[in-house]
């Protein structure tokens, strides 16, 4: 991991900051917190060298103020990765690659954040978002979610509208990851279908060993290998072991058979730390990490496959999508 | 014979006239063309929207004729440097005014894009210059109304990170941390005395990231407490005299009069009127507010009118040096001060202290963040309970 430090694709620290501390970010210590899975120090020790933080808000700020508090996260994480030196704001895969730091990517969890505006899309680009989930656990007025939590926008047989298709080709356009986490499994069919750009799953795990519903069955897993995408395992206990109880062995369990399916090429880490309260024995912090690549090594997983999933298969995704400057399609002031 | 004589008396004065006309003409284009003009204020992205609903594909900025402003016109209105404005009306206030407020700033992003060869997107004096240079319209953003970002440092950060270079404190409506003009006609109620302590955050914010205040449309308490409290100076994006025309979105002498400090604060004059030189010369700027308003002077029909009025106020005998300064050199210069401001501050950290919710409460607004008390024992009796229903409710 020393080689290849690891790009994990979602965690919700910036919901902890909003939830415990109105984002005051003086009060919270950022590089040593024993109330959360994430803090400097840990980071460190779990050999993070790059994390996609998730600019979420509640599926109850929908058609209120939504748009607002996603602006608000999205300054926070901001603040959070350009005030202290170990960590670093990057918007492009180069930049990732080559951070020495930890490098932070903003990512948006809810189509909700957008208001159904494309505007606000570009908007959110330019302000460094480089990957949305198109929902959480509510339904847009132009995507499913997974969950039924909430009654509005419920469809039959329109899980992503032409408004979403128009949705998924701007993120195309402009070079931002469509992630599918939370997304109902017809809409990302639909997705994988209309995207002309690798898709991810940024916090998801294999159906085939947990039958929940955030996770993803194994027909899907060949769609998204045809589109040439990306499954980041989550290590939330209720999603890998279908109960309170899990360990470092189920976690890996997941990877052996997405493996199987469709090649460890297609596999990366999204283990969902601070979004949720119960994590495996083992993996309980940021900073355990490498007890999930001791086991794969065990499990007889080669240097390449391991580096693939730590970094290589995220970078080769986001590469094709966002090379370019962010700014260059937005402004003439090159 | 004495006909006669006066016959060519008046062709020889009208041609006279005309010649010295035309000669005030030339020189005011000359003027013009050594120094960048820099206007405070055109509404054209909200034109964009109501008439387009901002689907710039459809329209093409060279043929368009039924605005004030077009490409053509810019350029023989000699502008060098536009702030555009970014407005949402009032009515979105408490609804969706901030994501109104991102078209708005998109479609002027795109508008740039979409003629490079005429705009140039800017974000600072430097680039106003460098647009200068390149003979193009240096395009900048400033958001109309307090409004827009909906009570939220973050939100008015993050359109600082969008390229917008001011904010209008407020338009034609109260925030909740700021009054705005109509109080001081009576038609509305004050709210808060001027700006209430979050309003305060809000100028010492905008100071240290390095955000233009524009007092265009507050109320004179307003007008008055941030000029207590900003160590930067700050603009009037388009107002007039208040002593020439007595509406009260224009400038009292007494407020004016506090703008020629040492920190040298601008105001955009209104072409509305004609003006008077009160303070000199080094708080005068240009903000048409074409497209913004349905009546204009005759003669200064739409934007590429303005050599006519240099030309008139180079016949009342302003200097070439006062109508530079005008034109905008106290512009830059004011931008630059506010740039040095924000610079002298780049240890401060941002302020992260949200409005008190009581404040702000509405139907729109959730309040999410502020269940959680500060005190470290009610965090944990809630905790648990607090923390599961979140989580649920996040995850499935």
């Amino acid at each position: 991991m020393t080689k290849y430090p690891l790009i994990d694709g979602h965690n919700d620290l910036a919901l902890r900051l909003r939830m415990h501390f109105k984002n005051k970010l003086s009060n919270f210590s950022i590089h040593d917190n024993s109330n959360f899975a994430t803090d400097i120090r840990r980071l460190a020790a779990g050999h993070v060298g790059g994390q996609v933080f998730a600019a979420y808000v509640l599926c109850t700020a929908q058609d209120k103020d939504a748009v607002r508090l996603t602006l608000e996260q999205i300054d926070v994480i901001r603040r959070m990765c350009t005030e202290n030196p170990e960590m670093e704001l990057v918007t492009t895969a180069e930049g990732m690659r080559n951070s020495t730091k930890i490098a932070c990517l903003i990512s948006i969890e809810g189509g909700h954040s957008i208001d159904s505006s494309l505007p606000a899309l570009r908007m959110f680009y330019q302000l460094g978002v480089r990957s949305m989930a198109l929902t959480h656990n509510c339904n847009t007025p132009w995507a499913e979610s997974s969950a039924s939590l909430y009654p509005n926008y419920q469809r039959k047989n329109n899980s992503l509208t032409d408004f979403g298709k128009a949705v998924v080709n701007e993120m195309n356009r402009l070079g931002m990851l469509v992630d599918l986490s939370h997304s109902s499994w017809e809409t990302a069919r639909s997705v994988l279908k209309h995207s002309t750009a690798p898709v991810l799953f940024s916090h998801s795990s294999a159906y085939a060993i947990c039958n929940n519903v955030r996770n993803i069955p194994d027909d899907l897993l060949l769609l998204l290998k045809e589109n040439g995408g990306l499954i980041m395992v989550n290590f939330y206990s209720s999603f890998v072991a279908c109960s309170h109880n899990a360990n470092v062995s189920i976690v890996a369990d997941h990877f052996d058979h997405i493996k199987r399916v469709i090649g460890a090429e297609s596999i990366g880490i999204g283990a969902d730390y601070d979004g949720a309260q119960g994590f495996p024995k083992g993996l309980e912090d940021v900073s355990k990490y490498p007890a999930l690549i001791e086991e794969l090594i065990s499990r007889n997983w080669t240097e390449e496959e391991l580096a693939g999933v730590l970094r290589l298969n995220f970078l080769r995704v986001s590469f094709y999508l966002f090379f370019k400057n962010s700014y260059s399609l937005l402004s003439c002031s090159q | 014979v004495m006909d006669w004589v006066k016959t060519v008396c008046l062709v020889l004065w009208v041609f006279t006239f005309n010649s010295v006309a035309d000669d005030l003409k030339e020189h005011a284009l000359k003027l013009m063309t050594d120094t960048p003009l820099i206007d405070g204020h055109n509404d054209l992205p909200w034109q964009m929207k109501s008439l387009f609903n901002n689907q710039l594909n459809t329209v093409d900025l060279y043929k368009l004729n039924s605005t004030h402003t077009n490409i053509p016109k810019i350029k023989e209105g000699h502008i060098s440097a536009q702030f555009w404005a970014a407005y949402v009306p009032c009515n979105t206030q408490y609804k969706d005014a901030v994501r109104q407020t991102l078209e708005q700033i998109d479609v002027i992003h795109r508008m740039c894009h979409k003629y490079p060869e005429v705009f140039k997107f800017a974000t600072s004096s430097q680039d106003i210059l460098d647009a200068f240079e390149q003979n193009k319209t240096a395009s900048l953003i400033g958001v109309e109304g307090g409004h827009s970002i909906d009570s939220s440092l973050g939100t008015l950060r993050t359109m600082y990170q969008l390229g917008v270079r001011y904010l209008t404190i407020t338009h034609s409506c109260n925030t909740p941390w700021a009054d705005n003009w109509l109080v001081d006609t009576g038609s509305e109620p004050e709210a808060h005395g001027g700006l209430s302590d979050f309003g305060k955050q809000v100028i010492r914010e905008m100071n240290r990231i390095g955000m233009l205040i524009d007092l265009s449309h507050v109320s004179e308490k307003v007008m008055n407490q941030v000029l207590d409290i900003s160590e930067a100076p700050v603009i009037f994006s388009h107002s007039s005299a208040y002593s020439i025309c007595n509406h009260k979105r224009n400038v009292p002498d007494d407020v004016l009069m506090r703008l020629v400090s040492a920190t040298l604060t601008h105001v955009h004059f209104h072409i509305h009127k004609a003006y008077v030189l009160l303070a000199g010369s080094s708080i005068i700027g240009f903000g048409g507010d074409y497209d913004g308003v349905p009546r204009v002077p005759d003669g200064l029909e739409d934007v590429s009118k303005y050599p006519d009025l240099v030309a008139e106020l180079l016949s009342r005998k302003w200097s070439d040096e006062e109508i530079r300064d005008a034109l905008g050199r106290n512009l830059l210069r004011v931008f630059r001060e506010v740039e040095e401001v924000r610079d002298h501050q780049n240890g401060t950290k941002p302020d992260d202290i949200p409005i008190p919710f009581k404040e702000v409460q509405n139907s729109c607004r959730t309040d999410f963040g502020y269940q959680y008390a500060s005190s470290s024992t009610c965090i944990q009796s809630f905790y648990p309970v607090v923390l599961v229903l979140t989580l649920l409710n996040k995850l499935l």
